[in-house]
């Protein structure tokens, strides 16, 4: 009996060492810099590529033809020049040469082509289709219409030609995105699917390694175009949970952290970390989103009051600890070349009077959320203002997926959200969020629907003179403000904390600007 | 078939979250249709059966990675926690119920039994929080998350071995105290054999059977993902790739992990059975 124990008692110590002989070390690799992601990239894919993780990735592994300079205006990338014609409607660019993709073949002009065709392809299953949408014969290629875009021409191996349907004054802008890098035609017809594990591209890094839910290690290219980067690489580690990420980052084991909301102030209070921290006023507006569409919201003045009713500072300053800007419209105030428009200060007296002029107390609203803590820890305080005003709210708390479904069908009385630039543009804050034709899931949540502003921004987008554009978005951004179809919250400011030993390291406001070629050691 | 229908009836549209914030309507029923996602839900589950019959759990929405493979990949990964959480839980919870029972209402009965009420009422969360804080930020023995050996194992193992540790220490108690009322007890202490030998060989060893079945529960319910556990931890498991798939309605995902789950369940039933035979012999394998 006691030889069966013992054998047992073996078994059980073998069963430990296979486990431990079984697993392999891994130490801190010399050279690269160590950042932590919340979630696993969906994509690497630039055509598939939606999410912002997704997207800080791929800037290190791709180019495209120009690229945001630090002043937010458009610079070239791959492109060395580009012009555009008088009308607007056609641009040429010209490319560098000697830009190299990662498997060693030279960028050409087909490149390019072959890319922005891929996206727009009936098979393809790209939700980037708008960015290429205005190029002329777009429509009809991708509904299969036609065999090519009538609209991109390959002029030679390093002139680009691009057509558009009408002038479109933020095109440019639109080519910085990450649907619109270069890609090798050879790797994606041989990978397929399977690209995004495979990613081939011109940026100053390549994918080493991509160990999904855990750990990706890019590795530096020698032969970047845009001058070699200062690390070795960079691993990003995959670390759900803001608590644990900050361990890592207090034990040094994380290089750079964006600061999570429950330790800003813990962080921002010690002096000793002030030169370590860095911010960065984040190019998005956050709003609680009032559902035009239906009774009560379908009425202006109640949105108004509804905005006067809410002290939007006090839960900046307070719940929000003063992690951003006050929002005086929808456009951030980094973008607005213009005037502010009038704040709506806070005022329940005379929020009050015109509830009861509009006979619309004792109402009760449905307020969607998710179940982000801090989300409702501000919905519960935006709830008591309303309540005190005289109108009764509820709050119901959604799973992100179901809360997003929710929204975009229009079944809340009042939502919170927040937009975020896809590109450093006005008009990215204008067409998407309050064109009539946008409601829904294409940006218009609110259901807001107003023809003079429908035509502003329209006139905006294909006005080319940068003065008269901005005096034209001034106007339409003046009547939304008039007409509240959002409670204009915050622009919220991002803050990131480092190691001392990490050098040149700058904060972005848009993810694809970090090409990750400057920070070192 | 019930998995697949009640997965489908959750709220919330995979598409939607593949899209981004800005999507032409147009482009959300093109890729609506791209998925299947636009034939209604009998259609849909033939394809999805189809499909199994092919031996493929289909790809992910999002990823476009296969759902089989990523479940390979994960798989180890989890069967490592689980096993480094049964290590911990199974001599641990069995040497305190032993000695919780041999010590019946003695203090130190007491204080086990109030161990194990406190192990088995703290949540995961909690405690996996404090034990990182105590092991990782404060005495800096271990690193604090990832994937990888032992180090990375440990803190984790712990953690989910917690709740198991403590109802395995419960469990063996009463089993023991059940058995030490038994006439063969009685008999052993007549015969003459000594009290070591019955505690260890006779009530033990008769006392496994509820054991059993309450390690193999555990083992199963761990090999299909401590979601808590692995997210806390920034551990690679089966269990954060189900949430994943569920948060993102990746329905292939969800269905994957459902399916491999359910045999993983089956199967260390079916273990548990096989050793039930060996611990008690009137129980005959047919």
């Amino acid at each position: 009996m006691k030889r069966r124990y013992l054998a047992c008692f073996v078994a059980l110590l073998t069963c430990l060492a296979c486990l431990i002989t079984s697993c392999s070390s891994r130490n801190r690799m010399p050279g690269y810099i160590c950042y932590r992601l919340g979630t696993n990239p969906t994509t690497l894919d630039p055509a598939l590529i939606v999410d912002v993780t997704g997207g800080s990735i791929s800037a290190k592994l791709f180019n495209g033809l120009v690229k945001i300079g630090d002043d937010l205006s458009v610079q070239p990338d791959i492109a060395k020049k580009w012009s555009v014609s008088k009308n607007g409607l056609l641009y040429t660019f010209t490319l560098k040469q000697g830009v190299y993709f990662s498997n060693k073949r030279e960028v050409k002009a087909d490149d390019f082509k072959y890319s922005f065709k891929r996206i727009l392809h009936p098979k393809s299953r790209s939700p980037n289709i708008w960015i290429f949408d205005k190029v002329l014969g777009a429509d009809d290629f991708k509904k299969g219409m036609d065999e090519d875009i009538e609209g991109i021409k390959v002029i030679d191996d390093y002139t680009l030609e691009i057509r558009l349907e009408r002038p479109f004054s933020p095109f440019l802008s639109l080519l910085t995105m990450t649907a619109a890098y270069v890609i090798p035609e050879e790797e994606a017809e041989k990978w397929g699917p399977d690209f995004s594990g495979h990613p081939v591209g011109t940026g100053p890094f390549i994918l080493k390694e991509w160990l999904p839910g855990r750990e990706i290690k890019l590795e530096r290219r020698d032969d970047y175009f845009g001058g070699k980067a200062r690390v070795e690489g960079i691993i990003y580690r995959i670390i759900p949970e803001d608590l644990t990420a900050v361990t890592e980052f207090e034990l040094g084991n994380i290089d750079l952290l964006t600061i999570p909301a429950t330790e800003y102030s813990r962080y921002r209070n010690d002096p000793r970390k002030a030169d370590i921290i860095s911010s960065i006023k984040g190019l998005n507006t956050y709003y609680l989103g009032l559902n035009c569409s239906k009774h009560p919201f379908k009425n202006a003045a109640f949105r108004k009051a509804v905005s006067l009713a809410i002290d939007r500072e006090k839960i900046l300053n307070t719940i929000y600890e003063r992690r951003g800007r006050l929002a005086a419209g929808p456009v951030p105030d980094v973008l607005r070349k213009w005037d502010m428009p009038r704040l709506y200060e806070y005022n329940p007296r005379t929020a009050r009077q015109i509830i009861r002029e509009e006979g619309l107390e004792g109402l009760t609203l449905r307020f969607y959320v998710t179940a982000d803590q801090e989300v409702v820890d501000i919905a519960e305080v935006i709830q008591s203002y309303i309540r005190a005003a005289g109108i009764d709210v509820v709050i119901k708390q959604l799973e992100w997926s179901a809360y997003k479904e929710a929204v975009n069908r229009g079944e809340p009385d009042m939502f919170y959200l927040s937009w975020w630039a896809d590109y450093p543009d006005p008009e990215n804050f204008l067409y998407p969020l309050f064109h009539s034709s946008n409601h829904g899931s294409a940006g218009n949540r609110t259901r807001y629907a107003n023809p003079a502003v429908d035509s502003l921004i329209e006139q905006g987008r294909h006005t080319l003179d940068e003065k008269t554009r901005n005096a034209l978005y001034r106007s339409a951004e003046e009547i939304i403000v008039a007409d509240a179809p959002w409670v204009f919250l915050w622009h919220r400011t991002d803050f990131t904390i480092r190691q001392p030993r990490v050098k040149n390291y700058k904060i972005y406001p848009i993810y694809s600007m970090d090409k990750g070629t400057e920070i070192s050691f | 078939m019930l998995t697949f229908t009640l997965t489908k009836a959750l709220p919330g549209d995979p598409v939607l979250s593949m899209v981004g914030e800005r999507a032409q309507p147009e482009v959300v029923e093109k890729i609506r249709r791209e998925i299947g996602a636009d034939k209604n839900v009998t259609e849909q589950y033939l394809g999805y059966v189809g499909l199994l019959l092919k031996g493929e759990f289909g790809r992910s929405y999002y990823t476009n990675r296969k759902v089989f493979d990523d479940l390979v990949a994960k798989f180890p990964n989890t069967f490592k926690l689980a096993l480094g959480a049964m290590a911990i839980a199974l001599p641990v919870g069995l040497f305190f119920g032993f000695i919780s029972a041999i010590r019946k209402d003695t203090l130190t009965d007491r204080i086990i039994s109030t161990v194990s009420v406190t192990g088995l009422s703290v949540p995961v969360f909690w405690s996996g929080l404090l034990i990182m804080y105590l092991f990782s930020l404060q005495l800096k023995l271990l690193p604090p998350s990832g994937t990888g050996d032992i180090r990375f194992l440990i803190l984790p193992a712990l953690t989910l071995s917690l709740p198991a540790l403590a109802t395995l220490s419960r469990i063996t108690r009463t089993a023991i105290l059940e058995v030490c009322g038994m006439p063969f007890i009685t008999t052993a202490r007549a015969k003459g054999i000594s009290e070591s030998k019955i505690r260890f060989i006779h009530m033990l060893k008769n006392a496994l059977i509820p054991v059993v079945t309450v390690i193999g529960l555990d083992f199963a319910s761990y090999l299909n993902g401590a979601v808590l556990t692995e997210t806390i931890f920034g551990w690679d498991g089966i269990g954060r790739f189900t949430m994943e798939g569920i948060i993102k309605r990746d329905y292939p995902v969800i269905m994957g992990c459902v399916i491999s789950g359910t045999v993983i369940f089956v199967l260390i039933n079916l273990l548990v059975d096989i050793i039930y035979h060996y611990l008690d012999p009137r129980i005959r394998i047919r």
